[in-house]
Order: structure tokens, then C-alpha cells, then sequence
């Protein structure tokens, strides 16, 4: 699903921020990606919706050499990807609802079935009965699980997650976690960027692991776990 | 998504964006509609001065005086070769008509005039002149022709009134360009940057947008739909604006342009001008929200 060979992202005037990155997702994978503040987790997701361009190194999304795809056919890309932002970024002049189908908007879904499968999201996440309100009146938690809806809503084949727990109760994490593992069940491709070592050390996935914007674990299963508790 | 569909949703993303933000939408129509009054005026203005050259172009003939002999079958001739020459309208006046008119000019000090035992006054041709010919220049050219023919004693055209009178004309007509330039270019400024300010609010929305996978089109075509109904509105307001001025320029306003009263009230043609207004507003909001919105589709 992603492959990066030597990619590397830098800015004018600074360090780079990733340095000759390899990776292999495959499809359906679940993996965690953690690194401290700083590594290039955000940067590494960005690159994977097409938000950045390496500087060096080739990205390849479902196939496709992102290198050669022009900005015409992006939007086309990343209708395929739901993406799990960390500051949530959802519309205050918009209701919970609208936030969600915003995503079936841009598909050209019609209005009537975007507000039923906006609807269902959100009973999935328990805010149906937030729907109509505005996102400023809910808890940092709630939006999360909006975030979450608008990313899902549309079935991708590639959801990313940028911290999607990090605002939530030990109870809600464990409820949204389940709801990832559920979408990665049905063949849905995760990559959930964290530095929560307990959600690590409990789901037990692939886990990548950066720091100063360079791969310095790649492991599975309890040996993932076990990297989490050394570094942690 | 079908056509009608899209077009209902950008329809009604379009009206949500100025209900939900309505002061924003008041600015840009407030500096759409300055814009436009002051393209309208100066169209208005434009207009009058057309009118006002035109009437007093008019004005201009050439007086030809005949000799004292001169039969009434020259004068015709004469006058009927200067009509094939010029294009223009000829007008005879006889010794009899051109006493009278010095007559009545004099009031009391002509009254002796009547008593003369002789007619001192020779025929006359008054031309008017088409306006292709009222050049200083060409005017000049047909006078001296003129004077050569037979019979013909002497030409007036009023030279030095009518060199001046297309001086004034012409620097009138650069004045109005400039004008005109000025009044345009700054609309197109201050109405991008207003728009621009107006976008920028929403510059978060087209980030979503963007990055959930939509097309520059899609997330343009609803900010062009607001930036032509902008315009439409403003458009409307200017025109009402244009026909409260030249109400009150027909009234108590009127002493102020009372030089440049022509014939009656001011000559307007209303349905060219709205036409104009319509169309430049349309195409101020589309070319300002396209160009405002071009910025934010970089995501």
C-alpha cells in the first residue's frame, strides 16, 4: 500500500527533517508509528496524503509513483485516504454533522445519504445526539471522535491518524482503538502515529519507530512491545 | 453527481458561506458597489461631454457673402455645388431676411435701417457642416476654396471660437480617459483585496477541502457563484446610486452642471448603462474571487 525508498524531507534553511526512509506498508496492515516529539511523525503522514513532496527518495501510494502525479490528480488520491488530523481541524461554522459529511460532499454523494451515513459515524463513536451542534461546544475528546467520523465516513482504503487518542479518557481510547482495529479488520489500511507506549504495548502492531527524522526500529508483535518499554 | 445536483450544492454552499458570514459579503458588495458608482459616473460623465461637443459642433457654419450682383439662379448654383462638396446643409438667406435678422438684432439702434431708400445687404449661404468636417484644419481648407469661387465676396466661420472649442474638446476627452483608467484599475485593486480578505476567513475550509480530496474547480466554482452575485447585488445598488444622482443633478443639483446644459434634463441611456453596470459587476466579482481564491488552492 506505501513504499518509501531513500526519501527525504527538508526545508530551505533547516536540517532535514526525514533522512533516507525506507518502508513497506502492506495493505490491511495495522501499523503504530512512534518517535518523540520532533522525530518527523507528522511530516512522515504528510508525505503519505500528498500534504508534503520529498526532497529526495521515491514514495509509491497503491502503485502509483506519487513523484509523477500531477497536482491534477492528487484530489483524486486522496479521496482514497482518510486522515486523522492532530488539531482536529474541523469547520466551527458547521455542525458536527456537516463536519463528518464534509468528505461525501467533495465525492458528489447525495445530500440525503450524506446525512444518514454521517449519522450512522457518529452513533458509531456515541455523538448522534451531538450532531447538529456546533464542534466549539464539544470536550477536546468529542472532536477527536468527529475527526475521526469524517476520516472514516467515506470507507478508505488508507486511514492515517495523527495522535487520534491523545485527547481521550483511558475508557474512550480503548472504545476508538476498537473502532480502528474494527475498520482494519474490514481490509482498511492504518497508520496511527503516537507516543502512547501503553496503546503500544496493548495492541501489539507493526510498530515504526523514528527519531531526529531517521527509521530506527521497524519490529512486530511483542518485540514491538518490548522496543516501547525500553525507550518509553 | 449530476449537473443539477453539483449545481444545487454549490448553490447552496454559496449562500450558506454569506448567511453564515454576512459582514464579509457587505464589505466586498460595499467596495463592488463604490467601484461601480464610479464607473457609472464616469460612463455618465463620458456621455455628457459627447453631448455637449455634439451641440456645439453643430453650431458651427460657414457664412458665405455674395456679391451684390449675384442673381438668384447663382446663389442656387453656388449653393448647390457647396452642399455636393461638403455633404453639408445649405441655407440661403436673401438681402430681404438678412436686414430683417440685423434689424431685430439692433432692437431701437436699427429702427433707422428700415429707412434706407436701398438693401446694403448682399446674399448670403449659411452652411452647416457635417461633423467630419468641423476640423480646424479642413475648415480652414474650405473656407480658402470658398473664397475663390465666383461671386463670392467673403467667408466667416468663426475660426479662433472653434480651434479653441476642439481644445477643450480633446483635453476633456484625455481627461475622461485618465479618469476612466484610474476609476478602473482601482476597482480592481481594492475589490481582490476585499475579496481576498473575505476568502482568507475561509481559508481553513478550502484546507479541508483540499485535503479531503477535493478539485481546485470544486472548491473555486462556489466562491466565483458568490463573487458574480456580489457583483449582480453591487451592480444593482450602483445603478439606483447613478439614478439618485442624476435625479438630483435634474433638480437642485442642476445649477452646479448648468455649463454643460445642453437641451433639457441629462442624456442618459439607461438601459446600455445598466447593461454596463451588470456586466462589469459580474465580471469584477468572477476576476476577483478567481484571483482571490487562487492563493488558498496551494494545499
Amino acid at each position: 500500500m506505501i513504499q518509501m525508498f531513500h526519501v527525504t524531507k527538508a526545508y530551505p534553511g533547516d536540517p532535514p527533517v526525514l533522512v533516507d526512509i525506507n518502508l513497506d506498508i502492506d495493505k490491511g496492515e495495522f501499523v503504530f508509528l512512534t518517535g518523540p516529539s520532533g522525530a518527523g511523525k507528522s511530516t512522515l503522514l504528510k508525505l503519505m496524503f500528498l500534504a508534503e513532496r520529498a526532497t529526495r527518495g521515491q514514495i509509491l501510494l497503491a502503485g502509483r509513483n506519487v513523484a509523477r502525479l500531477r497536482e491534477s490528480g492528487i484530489p483524486y488520491l486522496r479521496r482514497n485516504i482518510g486522515v486523522v488530523f492532530q488539531d482536529f481541524k474541523l469547520l466551527p461554522t458547521r455542525t458536527v454533522a456537516e463536519n463528518v459529511g464534509f468528505t461525501l460532499d467533495v465525492l458528489g454523494t447525495p445530500r440525503d445519504e450524506v446525512r444518514d451515513r454521517s449519522l450512522k459515524m457518529l452513533r458509531r463513536v456515541g455523538l448522534e445526539h451531538k450532531a447538529d451542534v456546533s464542534p466549539l461546544k464539544l470536550s477536546g475528546g468529542e472532536q477527536q471522535r468527529v475527526s475521526l467520523c469524517r476520516a472514516l465516513v467515506n470507507d478508505p482504503a488508507l486511514l492515517l491518524a495523527d495522535e487520534p487518542t491523545g485527547n481521550l479518557d483511558p475508557a474512550l481510547t480503548v472504545e476508538i482503538m476498537d473502532l480502528l482495529t474494527d475498520v482494519n479488520a474490514r481490509g482498511t489500511t492504518i497508520v496511527v502515529a503516537t507516543h502512547d507506549a501503553t496503546l503500544i504495548e496493548r495492541y501489539q502492531r507493526r510498530t515504526l519507530r523514528l527519531e531526529k527524522g531517521t527509521m530506527v526500529a521497524d519490529e512486530r508483535g511483542a518485540k514491538a512491545a518490548r522496543l516501547m518499554s525500553q525507550t518509553a | 453527481m449530476s449537473a443539477p445536483s453539483k449545481l444545487a450544492y454549490f448553490v447552496r454552499t454559496a449562500v450558506g458561506s454569506i448567511v453564515r458570514s454576512p459582514f464579509v459579503h457587505v464589505i466586498a458588495v460595499a467596495s463592488l458597489t463604490l467601484a461601480l458608482v464610479g464607473f457609472g459616473v464616469a460612463r455618465l460623465a463620458r456621455a455628457q461631454l459627447d453631448t455637449l461637443v455634439d451641440a456645439l459642433g453643430g453650431a458651427v457654419e460657414l457664412t458665405v457673402y455674395l456679391a451684390d450682383g449675384a442673381e438668384a439662379e447663382q446663389v442656387d448654383a453656388l449653393g448647390a455645388a457647396l452642399t455636393q462638396r461638403t455633404g453639408g446643409t445649405v441655407t440661403k438667406v436673401s438681402p430681404a431676411e438678412a436686414l430683417g435678422r440685423l434689424v431685430t438684432q439692433l432692437g431701437e439702434d436699427g429702427r433707422g435701417l428700415t429707412d434706407l431708400p436701398d438693401n446694403p445687404l448682399p446674399w448670403s449661404l449659411e452652411l452647416s457642416l457635417p461633423r467630419g468636417a468641423r476640423e480646424p484644419r479642413a475648415l480652414a481648407e474650405l473656407a480658402e476654396k470658398t473664397r475663390a469661387l465666383p461671386f463670392v465676396t467673403g467667408v466667416d466661420y468663426g475660426q479662433e471660437a472653434l480651434e479653441r472649442l476642439t481644445l477643450i474638446a480633446r483635453a476633456l476627452e484625455v481627461a475622461s480617459l485618465v479618469v476612466f483608467t484610474l476609476v478602473f484599475l482601482t476597482a480592481v485593486i481594492v475589490v481582490s483585496a476585499t475579496l481576498q480578505l473575505a476568502i482568507f476567513a475561509r481559508r481553513e475550509e478550502i484546507e479541508i477541502q483540499k485535503l479531503v480530496g477535493a478539485t481546485d474547480r470544486f472548491v473555486r466554482v462556489p466562491f466565483l457563484l458568490e463573487g458574480a452575485l456580489q457583483g449582480v447585488v453591487a451592480a444593482g445598488l450602483a445603478l439606483l446610486s447613478v439614478v439618485a444622482l442624476v435625479r438630483w443633478l435634474d433638480g437642485q443639483g442642476g445649477e452646479l452642471l448648468a455649463f454643460a446644459r445642453v437641451r433639457g434634463g441629462l442624456v442618459v441611456d439607461w438601459a446600455r448603462l445598466a447593461g454596463e453596470l451588470f456586466g462589469a459587476g459580474v465580471a469584477l466579482g468572477l476576476a476577483g474571487s478567481f484571483i482571490a481564491v487562487r492563493r488558498f488552492l496551494r494545499v
